[in-house]
């Protein structure tokens, strides 16, 4: 097999940054999507900051109308696509395997594919900003404004191109996950003993599945109209622009199911823990996030009360969104029922867990009340809605998936978190975060609209504005403590053991941090709590077998899934070149054209493994 | 210690702290949606109290619910957990009182969409706002000079006690009328036409609106200002606004104002009565009555009006790179040009005193 013996070998290095870079390893896959969503989640706090020194006063000049723009459209797209969802990919990733008993994903090269889009996506849009030319039309980018006509620079571009570099990625991790859960259980793991995060990534799965192919053709489309001219949106040319509003909501409210159940799941496997007792109503738990997710897909026009829909739409979508609060209070109460009767140890993960319950349920509150279309058309695009988003997706998704952090870090690195430092990181963010957030509520009535770079004194907002300030640098100093731990403790933790928390489920049953083979001996599972006796208490491990983990059969690490990924965000980042000059816009698209479908070639003929690349290398060589 | 025991979470203190505060802090802006000054800003209100006193007594429900299992339940030396699973009886119960508590708050929303849907009556002042970026377009069908409309921009004034019908459209992206103390908002779409209920003001005053949908570079300084008048104030503005700005005297200082005007302004602006008659920018028919320049933005006084026209830009963020000529303004998307270079300071002066000379008296 000549194909098979080319100027990259397989790689084999173990250690060191190539084995990083070729990594197909799950773990070390979760690890890249959380160290990058981290990384950030510091950029858009920081964007955050400047729009809220901007808006702490009236008339304030920090920034420019235009820089105000472009950093609150940045910071809502980085925290939704590059850290929130990533984080919960880095869970996934790190976890979904251990929790069912697999040695890896379904795909493992897919998997590393997914990250490096994810990466690659990420930076084609950063690089706007070195351009001047920032994305500046608002994370949903309404039509007709991202038109050329509306918006000549390339800042809308550079966004379509990022998203959909990154939603591809995104996609192909989708299927991965499902065929992973559905799969690569354990004998025995049916699925009604997987883990609450298990059902959860399996659901978030299924709606990225169903809901990014929808932005896909959105953004597609748009991209269409500004590069070669269509009217898919052009007011010109007679299209409705509410057709971007259908299009980008039908993706839009799932997507706000994707960013918030992986957190309901963590809470739902660390409530257990911290309780010394099972969830309470663990099926019910199960299908009122089914529900959720399934409902998810009927409201996106509550997003579009005040467009002048007629009233059968506004009232089957004011319906259909107060009906998701059922299966939300039911998730919350049965949450509260786990620990009633239970042996409640308030360490650090658990209080992040409190901390997304109750903030997330006054989220959900203030969410039913946008569903009551009156009182939404005063509140709609003011403050209470950046309040309202704020509560579920930072007092919900951050707060759990900070929880999930501080739980599974010892798993991850094998060494415990520093209580202490989590203890003030806990009580930072929670004054921070309720000290910016809540005051909101209160602009939002004083009708303060949102995205405004600006405001008069005479519009009453000053003193509001500046509590609102505060405590965004309150939040930013909780974070900080937030780093200095996770630092600290990759260096100096206290080594934590298999199981430091008593945990239930499978992926403490294995050291920490986890051999690159995970299971030794693939388990057998009898119950939802397989390492705890009928009386809550952890039980030991069992004592592994004999075994020889070289006789392991894992998949060897590969350049191609990296070089797939650069060939498609160098396409992307070539129509934008082509756009400046057409000759070298074309050679730029062509080679990189080129380099991606050669190396979708080499990923489909890759060997194996590396001995085996090394074997058919020998064997050419004699003849 | 034991007496600070309920001091003991920060966290709650500071949440309480939080809310008493904003509480004060938040008595009162122009822009509020709790002092409702018509009926349908009222019956806005009334659900918005519903709406709040029922989801604020189930969140505290369940925030002294959580503490209490945290206190109850807090581990113990010796006390071990118990291993319930669940409870079928419980967890029906609780799905179903949610639901419950829905149509509580359901049930009026519904009859609130229908209401919002409804037709106004025969005899409703009809008023078509138009929005450009980054102004007001106001256009009174049948009541201007010959059954013509009567156009004005920035400024809308309507009588109290009688229904309106607003219209809104869009000229180039979406914006979002919004006047808090009379109507919640609703979007101006391009290609569509969407009417807001009818509204009956209950007071006189002016309100402040601000276009709520982001729409480009100068969003938040696309504000306007609703003048509710009697119903004689009303008539007499009708009136005053149709009637022709009298012819000015040759050689005064008015008078150069008015030329320089026509020579510079008239491409783009209107004044009912003179050779000006643009319709680029806002109508300027008794612009000097209006209490603000630059949507809603500025005090109408001389200074504003003089830097105004000296270089818009820099009180108003502006596309960058607008072109000096008139060519521009085929392009569909005019924006106010910088007069500093071509016109002299005693020119401006001129113009902005001529404009604002013109009074509705």
């Amino acid at each position: 097999m000549a194909a098979n013996i080319g100027i990259l070998k397989r790689p084999i290095a173990p250690t060191g940054i190539w084995a990083w870079i070729t990594t197909v390893d799950h773990k070390k896959i979760g690890v890249l999507y959380g160290v990058t969503a981290l990384a950030f989640f510091i950029i858009a706090g920081i964007e955050a900051l400047v729009i809220r020194l901007q808006l702490s006063q009236a008339e304030a000049s920090v920034v420019s109308a235009a820089t105000f723009n472009a950093l609150f459209t940045m910071h809502g797209t980085t925290m939704i696509f590059m850290v929130i969802m990533p984080l919960g990919a880095a869970f996934f990733n790190f976890l979904v395997p251990l929790m069912i008993g697999a040695r890896d994903v379904a795909f493992p090269r897919l998997n590393a594919f997914s990250y490096w889009l994810f990466l690659f996506g990420a930076i084609l849009m950063h690089v706007s900003f070195f351009k001047g030319s920032a994305p500046d039309v608002g994370w949903f980018a309404y039509a007709p404004l991202t038109s050329s006509e509306y918006t000549p620079s390339n800042s809308v571009d550079y966004w379509v191109l990022g998203l959909q570099i990154m939603g591809v990625g995104t996609l192909a991790a989708g299927f991965n996950f499902v065929i992973t859960i559905l799969n690569l259980r354990a004998p025995g793991m049916t699925l009604m003993r997987m883990p609450l995060f298990v059902w959860m990534t399996l659901i978030v799965s299924f709606l990225i599945i169903f809901a990014f192919p929808v932005i896909t053709v959105a953004i597609t489309l748009l991209l269409f109209d500004r590069m070669i001219g269509t009217n898919f949106y052009s007011i010109q040319a007679g299209a409705d622009p509410l057709l971007w509003q259908h299009l980008f909501w039908i993706f839009g409210h799932p997507e706000v199911y994707i960013l918030i159940l992986p957190s309901m799941g963590i809470v739902s496997d660390i409530l257990p823990t911290f309780s010394r007792k099972p969830l309470f109503g663990y099926m019910t738990v199960v299908l009122a996030g089914a529900v959720i997710a399934f409902l998810g897909f009927g409201v996106w026009a509550h997003h579009m009360f005040t467009v002048g829909l007629n009233k059968w739409a506004t009232g089957a979508f004011s319906i259909a969104t107060m009906a998701i609060a059922v299966p939300t209070g039911v998730k919350i109460f049965n949450w509260l029922a786990t620990m009633h009767g239970g042996s409640v140890s308030l360490k650090t993960p658990m209080l992040f867990a409190l901390g997304f319950i109750s903030m997330f349920m006054l989220g959900g509150l203030s969410g039913v009340m946008h569903a009551i279309v009156p009182v939404d058309a005063q509140q709609q695009d003011t403050y209470f809605i950046v309040a309202h988003f704020h509560y579920v997706l930072f007092g919900g998704s951050i707060f759990g998936l900070t929880a999930a952090l501080y739980y599974w870090f010892p798993k991850m690195t094998g060494r415990m978190m520093d209580e202490t430092l989590g203890r003030i990181h806990f009580v930072l963010m929670f004054i921070g975060f309720n000290l910016t957030f809540f005051p909101m509520h209160f602009l939002g009535v004083l009708g303060m609209p949102r995205r405004i770079y600006s405001y008069t004194p005479d519009q009453g907002w000053e003193g509001l504005n500046l509590l609102v300030t505060v405590g965004a640098f309150v939040i930013a100093a909780s974070i900080a403590v937030a780093v200095y731990n996770i630092v600290r403790s990759v260096r100096i933790g206290q080594p934590s053991g298999a199981n430091p928390w008593g945990g239930a489920t499978l992926e403490w049953a294995i050291p920490s941090p986890p051999p690159h083979y995970n299971f030794a001996v693939v388990p057998h599972v009898r119950s939802l709590t397989p390492l705890w006796d009928e009386e809550g208490n952890a039980v030991e491990p069992p004592p592994l077998p004999y075994h020889d983990e070289s006789k392991i059969h894992m998949p060897s690490p590969s350049y191609w899934p990296l070089l797939v990924a650069a060939g498609a965000t160098l396409v992307a980042g070539g129509l934008l070149v082509w756009q400046w000059h057409t000759i070298i816009g074309l050679i730029v698209i062509s080679a990189s054209g080129l380099l991606g479908m050669y190396s979708i070639y080499r990923w489909i003929f890759e060997p194996p493994a590396a001995e085996e690349a090394a074997h058919h290398a020998h064997v050419e060589a004699h003849h | 210690m034991a007496r600070l025991s309920h001091l003991r979470n920060p966290a709650l203190v500071a949440v309480l702290g939080i809310a008493v505060l904003a509480v004060f802090a938040a008595c009162s802006s122009p822009q509020t949606t709790f002092e409702p000054r018509s009926d349908a800003a009222d019956k806005i209100l009334t659900l918005y109290i519903l709406i709040i006193v029922v989801s604020g007594a189930i969140g505290a429900a369940v925030l002294i619910g959580m503490g209490y299992l945290l206190i109850r339940y807090r581990e113990r030396p010796g006390v071990k957990a118990r291993q319930i699973h669940g409870n079928n009886t419980l967890e029906v119960a609780w799905t179903i009182a949610p639901i419950l508590v829905l149509l509580v708050v359901g049930i009026p929303a519904i009859f609130g969409i229908v209401g919002m849907t409804r037709e106004p009556v025969p005899d409703a002042l009809h008023v078509r706002v138009i929005a450009h970026q980054w102004w007001w377009e106001v256009r009174y069908p049948g009541l201007g000079p010959n059954g013509d409309d009567l156009v004005t921009a920035n400024e809308i004034h309507v009588p109290i006690g009688r229904e309106i019908n607003i219209t809104i459209e869009s000229k180039d992206v979406i914006h979002s009328f919004w006047v808090p103390h009379l109507i919640g908002k609703l979007d101006a779409v391009p290609n569509h036409v969407n009417r807001l209920e009818p509204f009956t003001a209950s007071d006189t005053g002016v309100y402040y609106g601000q276009c709520a949908e982001f729409c480009g570079l100068a969003h938040a300084l696309m504000r306007f200002r609703v003048s509710v008048d009697t119903l004689g104030d009303f008539d007499g503005w009708v009136a005053a606004q149709n009637t022709p700005a009298p012819p000015l005297e040759d050689g005064t200082y008015l008078a150069s104002g008015q030329g320089i005007f026509i020579a510079n302004c008239s491409v783009c602006h209107t004044v009912n009565g003179t050779a000006a008659a643009g319709t680029f920018g806002p109508n300027l028919t008794g612009f000097g009555s209006r209490l603000t320049l630059g949507a809603g933005v500025w005090d109408n006084t001389q200074d504003n009006v003089e830097a105004w026209i000296r270089n818009a830009s820099e009180m108003k963020p502006l596309p960058p790179g607008l072109p000096d000529d008139y060519a521009y303004l085929g392009s569909g998307n005019p924006t106010m040009p910088r007069f500093d270079e071509s016109l002299s300071p005693e020119e401006i002066q001129a113009v902005s005193a001529y404009i604002r000379s013109l009074t509705l008296n």
